[in-house]
């Protein structure tokens, strides 16, 4: 044996000895852990964000929602009605068997027999046959043209063919059948308890940093802080704003601030025949005075945006002017910034006709998002200067939702996000006709319909280029956000907290925490 | 006995079925739990399928009736929002919450009685002022606010003890639990102590009393007179007679926190049942929610039997309806 291999074994001893004990676990404090191991169980973002670590997607995405390759390096329209993918060669499941186009198959037709009532199906709802070509090549046949298919697979997440359709969620569980292709192999999972993930040291990406995490789930905002400042957790996400303030002043702690995809949107129900009356000195005015365009741009004027995000969200939002994001596939930047305007917003409202306002009922979440219901009554106030009374309510997502769904409200504030990074997901379930064939408008409670906005909606999801895409559907936001269809206010931040110096980090518009992207300071 | 008894169980079996039809009606009455759960990009073609899959599109009896003849069947249902048979779910967590509970309970008994005692006592010490001074904190100042004093003080400022969650389990006569190992006390004795100032304050305040009023009670002033020392006039007899209001107080104290323990479990992160079901609450999931409330009434009806019991033990002049048949 040389001498130089001895050199290099103890030069190799040294700089084990020099790496830090603590860069090998990372503990993180999560605001909501997976309902279920099964990745075909739920939709539900805190399940995804979780399972992403065992399990890998056809199709990733960046931490601005844009499509990224994952399991699949490269995906096109070969006709109307097919998308092929080329999946990723040299790929091991964490049992060794190699990854094929088997396996992603099997995946998209177990997701009918095993969803929940989160149902997945909603990613795979255009899908009409899978074709295996080869090992490494996956044709999938749509029902009609479908452009958003790529965007529904970020969402797919690929088992191995052999787990079998039998298999439940107690395989999954127990970890039997917990078996992926991502970078984290599954240790153990409690309901509401801990997710211990285990590094996979063949991962076909970059290797993550940690050789072992664990995903606390503590849902108590002030239980998460007291956990991080104990120095229990590594990281938290959710940091409620009270202790973001004081996280601000003190030296110990670091913050990380992003926008999320969650906004903000007012709902003014435009049917005939709103279901809570709208009054003027307790007597019910004739029709619906929402369904005049000059009401909703007043109630939209009088909202004063800046006001909102920065003393009422103490800092933590930016103003809306749709409903999506900056940089998502359909932002229009036709519509500018939305400016205060009460004046103007007095003049719109007596020319409608009231001069003197009305009586409203105003009904919000409260605590499902965070600052809805704080944003909830800072409207009412805003409202009120424009002369209107309004009987704002915030309530529990249990009744609201429910309530909504019935279409019970004259006018709401409820939070959406687009969760897929682009248009057609949001303005197809809000603003669009409701339309049970052709699945659109289902969230579309306001009964807004308009159509030179669903011609050319719709002629965007039949169009499977995507610069063409693209265009209309910044034209159909544009027709919507300036029918005040529905008003946007403020996009939501979310912060996540660490001890100061210690982890690096760059936060995600979905708010996933994911800990293969977290390093630690050298 | 056996007549008393079956009486008690015919009761707890009614009252069961009352709780299982209220909570049905219940969150009927609020909506679909679809609603509640569905993801806000499903076409109304998967909301429609899935209501049917749930069985959520028949009438209301006709659920409940599906409901009674899996119960009868011995099957409790399964948790809509994590797929697990909602017996497995519950029982789970059930053993966090009863260690919880076990240690909050022997905190608040041995030191809320003694003290008592001696605060009826000797009324007008200083030493029993500052104790009832202190009872009156427990149970006024929320449980909340407590817990996070706790959290700042114990294991933020001073990092003696872990902030929250419950710790390594250890194995006694076979059973796995937290109370087997160091770490585990460590995690649950801060909860603990939160969770029993109430209970302890309670205490406090009815066991003086009692020992008030029974301290100028004939007997008291015939034992004295007697002769016999004080120790033996408060533990053999004082205490005996003035255990029945304590013994009541003591069993629905047990059953509320068994069951309702979660603003404790909430802020020290504690994996117990309470938290279980705040949370079904708020997804209305209906299986847990059922499920778990009939187990409460169950828990209640067997606790209020052994109050019962107990009285019977503590004073021979209680007479058991039923018994003498």
């Amino acid at each position: 044996m040389s001498r130089n291999v001895l050199k290099s074994a103890v030069a190799a001893l040294a700089l084990m000895a020099a790496a830090p004990v603590t860069a090998q676990e990372l503990v993180i404090g999560l605001r909501a852990g997976p309902d279920s191991i099964d990745p075909h169980w739920s939709t539900l973002g805190s399940q995804a964000e979780a399972l992403r670590h065992v399990f890998d997607t056809l199709v990733d995405v960046d931490e601005n929602l844009q499509l990224q390759p994952g399991l699949a390096v490269s995906w096109e329209p070969v006709d109307d009605t097919t998308w092929e993918f080329k999946l990723r060669e040299g790929v091991t499941f964490h049992d060794g068997t190699p990854f094929t186009a088997e396996d992603a198959k099997f995946s998209i037709e177990r997701i009918p027999e095993v969803t929940g009532p989160m149902s997945m199906t909603l990613y795979t709802k255009y899908v009409d046959s899978v074709e295996v070509v080869d090992d490494l090549t996956l044709r999938v046949k749509t029902k009609g043209i479908a452009p958003a298919l790529p965007n529904d697979f970020t969402r797919l997440f690929v088992v191995p063919s052999e787990t079998g359709m039998e298999a439940g969620n107690e395989a999954f569980n127990s970890g039997e059948k917990a078996i992926g292709t991502g970078p984290y192999r599954f240790v153990s999972w409690q309901p509401k308890g801990d997710l211990v993930l285990e590094r996979n040291e063949d991962y076909w990406g970059d290797a993550p940093a940690w050789e072992r995490v664990v995903r606390k789930e503590i849902a108590d905002d002030a239980a998460r802080v007291a956990a991080l400042r104990s120095g229990q957790v590594d990281l938290i996400n959710y940091v409620p704003a009270s202790d973001y303030l004081a996280m601000q002043n003190d030296g110990e702690v670091e913050t990380f601030v992003s926008d999320s995809v969650y906004i903000l949107n007012i709902a003014p129900n435009v049917k005939d025949e709103e279901p809570q009356p709208i009054t003027v000195n307790g007597e019910e005015v004739e029709g619906n005075p929402l369904q005049d365009k000059r009401v909703r741009e007043a109630l939209d004027l009088a909202i004063n945006r800046d006001v909102l995000v920065n003393v009422v969200l103490e800092g933590l939002g930016t103003p809306a002017n749709q409903l999506m994001p900056e940089g998502f596939f359909g932002y229009t930047d036709q519509i500018g910034e939305k400016t205060y305007d009460l004046e103007k917003a007095k003049e719109l409202l007596a020319e409608a006709g009231y001069p003197d306002g009305f009586e409203i009922d105003f009904t919000c979440t409260n605590n499902r998002v965070p600052g809805d219901s704080v944003v909830c009554e800072a409207l009412a106030q805003m409202w009120a200067r424009l002369g209107l009374t309004v009987d704002a309510q915030a309530l529990n997502g249990t009744v609201f939702f429910p309530a909504a769904a019935r279409e019970e409200y004259t006018m709401s504030m409820s939070a959406w996000g687009t969760l897929t990074g682009e248009a057609a997901y949001t303005y197809g379930a809000l603003t669009h006709t409701k339309d049970d064939e052709k699945g659109f408008g289902n969230f579309n409670r306001t009964g807004y319909s308009n159509a030179e906005f669903d011609e050319v909606f719709g002629e965007g999801t039949q169009t499977l280029d995507a610069d063409a895409r693209r265009t209309l559907y910044e034209e159909a936001s544009y027709i919507a956000m300036e029918d005040r269809a529905l008003i946007p206010t403020v996009i939501l931040q979310t912060v996540w907290a660490a001890d100061a110096g210690t982890l690096e980090f760059t936060p995600r518009v979905d708010q996933e925490t994911r800990a293969y992207a977290i390093t630690p300071v050298e | 006995m056996a007549g008393y008894l079956l009486q008690r169980l015919v009761q707890a079996v009614i009252v069961v079925f009352a709780m299982s039809v209220i909570v049905f009606v219940g969150v009927y009455a609020i909506g679909n739990p679809i609603d509640v759960l569905i993801d806000p990009g499903a076409t109304a073609e998967i909301r429609e399928n899935l209501i049917r899959q749930y069985g959520l599109d028949q009438p209301l009896w006709r659920q409940y009736l599906v409901f009674l003849g899996n119960v009868a069947q011995g099957d409790m249902g399964t948790s809509m929002v994590y797929n697990i048979p909602v017996v497995d779910l519950v029982f789970s967590r059930l053993p966090a919450t009863l260690e919880l509970v076990l240690v909050s309970v022997c905190i608040a008994t041995l030191i809320g009685i003694p003290a008592g005692l001696y605060a009826g006592y000797r009324p007008d010490s200083v030493g029993a002022k500052a104790i009832m001074a202190l009872s009156v904190l427990g149970f006024s100042v929320p449980t909340f606010w407590i817990g996070m004093l706790l959290i700042m003080g114990f294991a933020v400022q001073l990092g003696w003890l872990p902030s929250g969650g419950r710790g390594d389990e250890g194995s006694i006569l076979g059973l796995r639990t937290s109370l087997a190992t160091a770490d585990g006390w460590s995690h649950v004795i801060m909860p603990a102590i939160n969770l029993s100032l109430f209970k302890m304050g309670l205490l406090i305040r009815l066991t003086r009393a009692g020992m008030v009023e029974a301290m100028s009670t004939d007997y008291v002033r015939f034992a004295r007179a007697q002769g016999l020392p004080d120790r033996q006039i408060v533990f053999r007899h004082v205490l005996r007679n003035i255990s029945i209001p304590i013994v009541t107080v003591f069993g629905l104290e047990l059953g509320s926190t068994l069951a309702f323990a979660v603003v404790t479990e909430s802020v020290f992160n504690w994996p117990g049942v309470g938290k279980l079901i705040i949370d079904s609450i708020l997804q209305l999931d209906r299986p847990v929610m059922v499920s778990y409330l009939v187990l409460v009434v169950v828990l209640f009806v067997l606790i209020n039997l052994t109050v019962d019991l107990v009285y019977a033990r503590l004073d021979p002049r209680v007479r058991l309806r039923g018994e003498d048949a």
